[in-house]
Parts: C-alpha cells; structure tokens; sequence
C-alpha cells in the first residue's frame, strides 16, 4: 500500500484557483469596504451638520464638488497632493520596516531651508538649478533621519521620541536662520529672498497658459517617485531586507540580515525623500521662505501612509484623496459657513473609519457568521 | 437520542463550531466522559480538540450543539461558569503568579478572607489539606517561581481542585515534564480517579494515552472518529485512527557512517543580561553524517547554546568552530556562510515572518545572492520558481510561494523552514524542536529528512524535550541539566529513558574525564 498517496493527492491547481478566487473576493471587499465606510462617514457628517442648524446639501455641495468647479482650485489640490504624496513616501518607507518615525515634518523643513541656501544664494544653470537643491536637501533629508534610525537601531532609543524632539529642534532652528541671517535687512516680513530664476519648478500654469495656481512639475516627480519607491521596496535586496524586518524583526536577523544597518538606512531614505517635499514647497510652490513654512504636511502625511497601508503604489491615490478633503474642507468653511472644527472632525472621522478598518472586519464577521448558518 | 445518556458527567452533543474566518474548527462533535473515568482525547494539531475543550471551559462559544453536565443542559459562557458546574482546566501555559506562594496561587480569586484581609494561614492550611487528601505533594508556603515546573503543575491541579472542580481538563500536561515527572503524575491522576474526580487528558503522545487512559476519544479534521477503550487499541491504532492512514515513526537509520568533526564546542559559556550563568562550560564535538541529540529539561541552558552557537547570542567565554574556523560571536550571516544551518525552536518569532509570502520566507538566507539578486534587482522569476521547486521537493501544502506562510499549518509552517534550511547545503543543520506542535504526518516527513541529512554526511545536533524523538533519531546523546553537560551517551540502543531521566533530573553525573572522552 502506498502510504504517501493521501499527502501526494493535494490538488495544487484547485488549490491555487481557491486561494486566487478567495483573494480576488477579499480585495473586491476591500475596496466596497472602502467606498461604503467613506459614504457612512459622509451620511455621518450630514447627520450632525443638519442637527447644528446648517445647511448640508450646500455643505456637502461644497464638499464633494468644491475643489474640482474651478481651475485654480483644481491646482490648489493638485498641489497639496503633491506635498502628501512626496511626505507619505517617505513615511511609509520607515513604516514598512515597522519603525514609526514621525520625522517629516522635520524633515521637510531642513532639506527646504538647506535646499534654499543654494537655491537663493548659488546661480546655476537650468536643470542643475533644481537637481542641486533637491539633491542637497535629500542629503539633509538622509542624514536628519539617519539620527534617530542610528540611535533607535544601535542603542534601542524609542523613535517616536526621537524624531518628535528633532522635529521641535529643526523647527526652531528653521525660524532662527530665516529670521536672523535669511530675512533681508530692512525687510518688514519675515521671509527669505526667492529663489534663482533657474531654480523654480515649472508650474503648469507657466508650462501651458492656464489659470492652475501654483500646481508644478513636482507633480509629476512625486507620481515618478511612487513608482521609485515601489521599485526599492519591491523589487531590490534593501526592499526585502526592510520588507522581511516589517514583517518580523527577529526573523530577518535569525536569516542572517543585519538588521541594525538596514533600519538605521530605512530611516535615513525615508527622511531623503520626505525632504523632497521641503523642495517642492519651495521651488514650485511658494518660492521662497517664511514662517511656517510646511504647516501640517509632514502630520498630514503620515495619515497618508497610513491611509495607503504603506503601499507606495497607493500613496498618490490616498494623497489626491485626503488633499480633495482638504480642499473641499475649505470650501465648506467658506459657503457653507461650517466652522473650520467640525470640517476636521468630518475629516478625522472619515480617516479614522478608513485606517481602523472598523467596517470591514464587521462586514467579514457577519458573512463568516451567514456562512455558518447554510 | 434527544436525552442525555444518563451515565455520563459531561457530555457534548453535535457540537458545531466555526471561526470568524470560516474555519470549521469543530464539525459536529459528540463527546461524552464517564463519572471517575481517565478520558484521552487525542488528535494532530488543528483537530480540533483545544477547541472542544475551551467550548467546554467556557473560553469560545458554540455555534450550534449542546452541552449537559450530570445530565442537565447547560450554557457555559466563561470559565467562571464552567468552575461553578464543576469543571476545572490546566492549562499548557501555567497561569500562576511567580513571585506569590504556592498557598496564595492555589486561593488566588477564591481567597479566605479575616477581617478583609487575606487569611494566609487558612490558605495554607486549605492548600495542606488538598495536597495531602489527593497524594499531590508541595509546600504550600514555597514561592512558585523557586519551585520546579512539575510542582508549579500540581498547584495549577490544586488551584482547580480548590475551585471544586470534579472533571479536570489536562491540556497536554507532560510536554514540560521529565520521565520521573510524568511517573509522578500519571500517579496523582489515578489518585484523584480513585478520589471521586474525572479526568479529561489532551495528549499525542501515544504511549502516555495507552498507560493512563481508560476511554480515549480521537478526533480528525474536526470530527470525532470514534471513542473507544484504551485497553482494546492499540497505539498504531489510534495512530492510524488520528492520522487517517498507516504512519511509521519508527526511524530506519543506516549504520553510522561517522566522518571528520565538523562542530567543535569548547567550555562555552553564557551569561544573561539578569546575570545568571545558563551555560557553564559546554563542551562537546558533532561529527559528519551523526545526529547527535541533546536531552534535557527545558529551560537548562538548550537555547541560549543553540543561540550562541548560531550567532544570536554572545558567548561570554569558550570557542565555537565549524570545520576548524572559529565562528565564535560571529553574526548570525557569517555563521550561515560558513555552512551553518538552524531550524530554530520558536518557528513563530524566529523561523518565518507570518506576514510574507512562502516564496520571501525562502530566501530571507540568500536573497541579495544570484540568482535571486542580478544587477542591484530581485528577480521575482526566480524566487518564485525557487519556492515552486522547494514546495514539490518538501511537499508544502500549498498552491504556490504567493500564499502568506501565517495560513499554513504548523507542519506545513516547518517544512517550509525545513526546505529552506536544507536547501542552503549546510554542514552542519541545528535543529531545535523541530517537530514541537507539528502533526504526525508531518513529523514523519522531518524524521525522514533529518536522517536523509545525516546520511548524506551532515551533522546534525538535534535538540528536543521530547526524549522518545532523541532516542528514536540521535547516534549519540548528551544530556544538559542546569547549563552543564551531565552525560554524554556513545550508544544510544541499550539506554533506557529512566537512565537518561537521572542526568536530566541532575541526580547522576558522569565525571570529566568521562565526558571528555567522549566529546
């Protein structure tokens, strides 16, 4: 008798369909999870305006169709997109290694202020104007995230931690330079001399005579930058290392993986681009330096990664998303007369279902529990 | 049959339960235990007999079925309730407080009270009685954490004892425990039996259901086969009755073709961060082609020396060298290029990120290396194909390298390290527990594969608790107690468990000279 036989008689072709069908069903799930917790967030939103004593239909007029009726709007979200799609890269870099650096926002202000020295100061030709900058704050961006990964990989120090107190660090010293050395003397506000000629960002308005706002080539970069980061995650060793390290620390040490180097390095790439949205802010949108420079974009973007699930593939479809929010959140506070407040919580409300996956996991509960009654 | 059978103290009836997920982990199960009976429930991991017995304890809720107790239908909703119908459970993991007494853990929830404080002395005194009324000797006043594991056993017996408990649900109890342990409790048992108690023992280990159970129930994929008595079975039985098929777990071994050292170990030493010394100068040799096994405890210094030796953990003195190269501390990657593969004890923190595919677990080794890497880029080609030629050799279940390793089953779980580990052509294979939680069938299969190693001139250092595993496999056997090399045994077919069990238990010795003669 052939006792191997049962174990050999494992169908591998019914198998592999069963798993690809099963896939394929969850991730139909997944996005009618995803479109149905976002309409229940909006009904949500509806609900409690109406009870203020709004009105939510032109709430919600505004809302939904507010950042898309006008060019200028269409590139005022364009824009923002930008930033959130460049910050949650480089996030989500860092997170896939499971490190939870919130440095960005920190990040983001150094590579612009370094970025700018050269750009205000240096003149160069076309195209080398912006690459130097650029490549100069992504050194900035490197190292400012390479600090906290070094010290989180090598002495255990908590990064959360870390990266908060260099954030409050690099911001003071960011208001410090721009004011004392920066501002021109005789100048009444504080705020930097723009950057060279050569050194702006094309913007679309520029490129193709039309009333965009300030949308730019950066755009473009950031989607080119998706793709990058999905190549370097995907589909080189320092991806996997990181990948193998998310998916299990001791596991990717245990094969061999020095796993120290590479979440210190996760760190620092993650901090390199981040730091390109410094640039972007500063040579193509706003073209010189002020206070407050970023405002939320590095927090933002963390939502964004989040939102994305890490998946660098995704991030430019969350970030189009959350900049509609915020957009349309504008223009809700504007017609409709909503205060800014609740705009934020219809917004966290929305994010917060999305992330929490509240709604899925209740949806898969239920049909496990359908399935068991037949 | 809509009344209970009106013998039986517990019984289950058509017992459904489902997962979230939609896995049947129960599929209409009956299952009923005599009054003052020792009841074997035995099955492979994921048979669904851990279920069962949280549904009976309270701990998960059935979809469908019933349950009665002394013939009355109840619903268990938590453990609570299940102590208040008379049913207590022990579990794998004791659940004591290790820096209280024995007395104090045994009354712990269910406390004496004086004056609103904890009246310590009823508590002994309780815990004296039960200890003494039932033969499961302890102090009560000792603290649980200086206590061996076999006592901190008995305290969890005595803690449901004390809760009243007349059926007792022993969940895998002699995994922790040495042959003289096992003795010992298998001892305790037929005491309480003879006491008016009810035993209910979760057991795969054949031998231990053949010697203390009157009834044993086997289940398979969710179902019950069958229940039958003890005395009419016998172990291949039951075997083939948990496993659906004819299994052999006896090791055929050509002779021992013994070639050049390959592992040298010398006066190894290893000190915790807390400053405990668990190895205390360890020293012994693995040979090509040998499977040299190590006996012991848990917990005496095993895995801190398979860590060390693999690089995971800093020896603080002593030398570790593979074919003469010294790899003392070094990184766990320059250990596994120097030919040094490891299928580590805990498969779930250590050996496979459950969140990556079969395919990356399969390279987390050789990934940066051609033909994975080529020109800076993974080659997803040839990962694949990696994984789909090491799924076949091993027999994976699974439809391909995309599926999440976290999805297979535990022997499935292995094999794939299994495949991984051997694939890499080591000289020198560590395997730390490698068939802990896997099924029969699949323990096979790792049997098989080790000897296959050893054959081909690997050497192969086994280290496991189960003591019948390193009998059946190991050409050599060296026993560990408290960080020390306490036996090393050249010939393993005239040993008897006993005699291992005294230099696991630390009460032989063999003398230096012995030992190093031996290495």
């Amino acid at each position: 008798m052939d006792t191997a036989a049962p174990l050999l008689s494992f169908d591998r072709a019914a198998a592999r369909k069963a798993v690809h069908d099963e896939r394929r069903r969850s991730m139909l799930l997944d996005l009618g999870v995803t479109l149905a917790t976002i309409l229940a967030a909006l009904v949500m939103g509806f609900v409690v305006i109406a009870l203020l004593g709004r009105d939510p239909i032109l709430a919600y007029e505004a809302l939904l169709t507010g950042p898309v009726t006008r060019l200028g709007r269409v590139g005022r979200w364009l824009e923002l997109a930008t930033n959130l799609i460049l910050v949650g890269l480089g996030v989500a870099i860092a997170f896939r290694a499971r490190q939870f650096s919130l440095g960005g926002q920190g990040q983001m202000v150094a590579g612009a202020l370094v970025g700018a020295l050269v750009a205000i100061y240096v003149p160069l030709p076309p195209v080398l104007g912006v690459l130097v900058p650029a490549l100069v704050a992504m050194g900035v961006g490197f190292l400012l995230g390479l600090l906290p990964g070094v010290m989180k990989a090598y002495l255990n120090a908590n990064e959360i931690v870390s990266t908060l107190m260099l954030n409050a660090i690099v911001l003071r010293l960011y208001d410090y330079v721009l004011t004392y050395f920066l501002k021109p003397e005789g100048s009444s506000t504080t705020r930097s001399l723009p950057v060279q000629p050569t050194a702006q960002l094309a913007t679309f308005s520029e490129l193709f005579s039309i009333e965009m706002g300030r949308v730019n080539m950066g755009l473009i970069v950031a989607l080119l930058g998706a793709v990058a980061v999905w190549i370097l995650l995907e589909r080189t060793p320092f991806g996997y290392a990181i990948r193998a390290i998310g998916a299990n620390e001791r596991f990717a040490r245990y094969g061999g993986i020095n796993t120290r180097q590479v979440i210190a390095l996760a760190f620092a790439v993650g901090g390199a681009v981040s730091a390109l949205a410094g640039i972007h802010l500063l040579l193509g949108v706003h073209r010189r330096l002020f206070l407050d420079f970023v405002g939320n974009i590095g927090w933002d973007g963390i939502t964004v990664a989040l939102l994305a699930r890490n998946n660098p593939l995704l991030v430019p479809l969350s970030g189009l998303f959350y900049a509609y929010l915020l957009v349309g959140g504008d223009r809700v506070e504007q017609q409709a007369q909503v205060g800014s407040e609740l705009v934020q919580v219809i917004q966290a409300v929305i994010i917060l279902l999305i992330t929490a996956r509240v709604l899925g996991e209740w949806i898969r509960a239920r049909r496990a529990q359908i399935e068991q009654r037949l | 049959m809509s009344t209970p059978s009106p013998a039986a103290i517990v019984e289950m009836r058509d017992i459904l339960k489902v997962y979230p997920n939609g896995v049947r982990a129960n599929d209409h199960v009956n299952f009923s235990v005599l009054p003052q009976e020792i009841h074997a429930l035995v099955g492979e991991n994921g048979a669904g007999k851990s279920t069962l017995m949280k549904i009976l304890y309270g701990m998960e809720r059935p979809t469908a079925g019933q349950i009665f107790v002394r013939g009355k239908p109840v619903t268990i909703h938590s453990p609570h309730e299940a102590i208040a119908l008379g049913i207590g459970m022990v579990h794998q993991n004791f659940m004591l407080v290790p820096s209280f007494t024995i007395a104090e853990n045994v009354v712990l929830g269910a406390e004496p009270v004086k004056r609103g404080l904890l009246d310590f002395k009823a508590a002994v005194e309780a815990t004296r009685q039960l200890s003494e009324q039932y033969g499961l000797a302890v102090d009560p006043e000792a603290v649980v954490e200086a206590v061996p594991v076999g006592i901190r056993q008995r305290v969890e017996i005595l803690k449901a004892l004390y809760r009243g408990a007349d059926v007792l649900i022993l969940d895998e109890p002699t995994a922790v425990l040495t042959p003289q342990e096992t003795h010992e409790l298998f001892a305790a048992i037929r005491n309480l039996v003879r006491n008016g108690k009810t035993v209910i023992f979760i057991s795969h280990k054949l031998r231990e259901v053949k010697a203390i159970s009157d009834r044993v129930s086997v289940m398979r994929n969710a179902r019950m086969v069958d229940t039958v008595n003890t005395r009419e079975v016998s172990e291949d039985q039951i075997a083939r009755m948990m496993v659906g098929r004819e299994v052999f777990l006896h090791v055929d071994k050509p002779r021992l073709q013994r070639g050049e050292v390959v592992l040298q170990v010398r006066d190894l030493e290893y000190v915790t961060e807390a400053g405990v010394e668990t190895l205390k100068g360890v020293s012994f040799n693995v040979y090509a082609g040998e499977i040299l096994g190590i006996a012991g405890v848990e917990g005496n210094g095993q895995t801190e020396l398979v860590e060390v030796i693999t690089g995971l953990r800093r020896a603080a003195a002593g030398r570790v060298r593979l074919c003469g190269k010294d790899i003392t501390n070094a990184s766990p990657r320059q250990v596994r290029l120097a030919g040094v593969a490891h299928i580590p004890e805990d498969r779930l923190t250590n050996g496979a990120a459950l969140e990556a595919s079969i395919a990356d677990n399969l390279i987390v080794d050789r990934y940066e290396r051609p033909p994975f890497t080529r020109g800076g880029l993974l080659q997803p080609a040839a990962i694949a194909e990696n994984a789909e030629t090491l799924i076949d050799q091993f027999a994976i279940r699974a439809p391909d390298g995309s599926l999440l390793v976290g999805s297979l089953s535990g022997g499935n779980m292995q094999k794939v390290i299994l495949a991984r580990e051997l694939s890499s052509r080591p000289k020198l294979l560590v395997a730390a527990q490698p068939t802990r939680g896997v099924d029969i069938g699949a323990s096979e299969f790792i049997y098989e594969q080790l000897v296959q190693a050893r054959n081909n001139g690997v050497a192969v250092l086994l280290v496991s608790a189960d003591l019948n595993e390193v009998m059946s496999l190991a050409d050599r056997i060296l026993v560990m107690k408290d960080g020390e090399v306490t036996a090393i045994f050249p010939e393993v077919a005239a040993l008897s468990e006993e005699e291992i069990g005294y230099y696991m238990l630390g009460v032989k010795h063999m003398p230096r000279e012995t030992l190093a003669e031996r290495m």
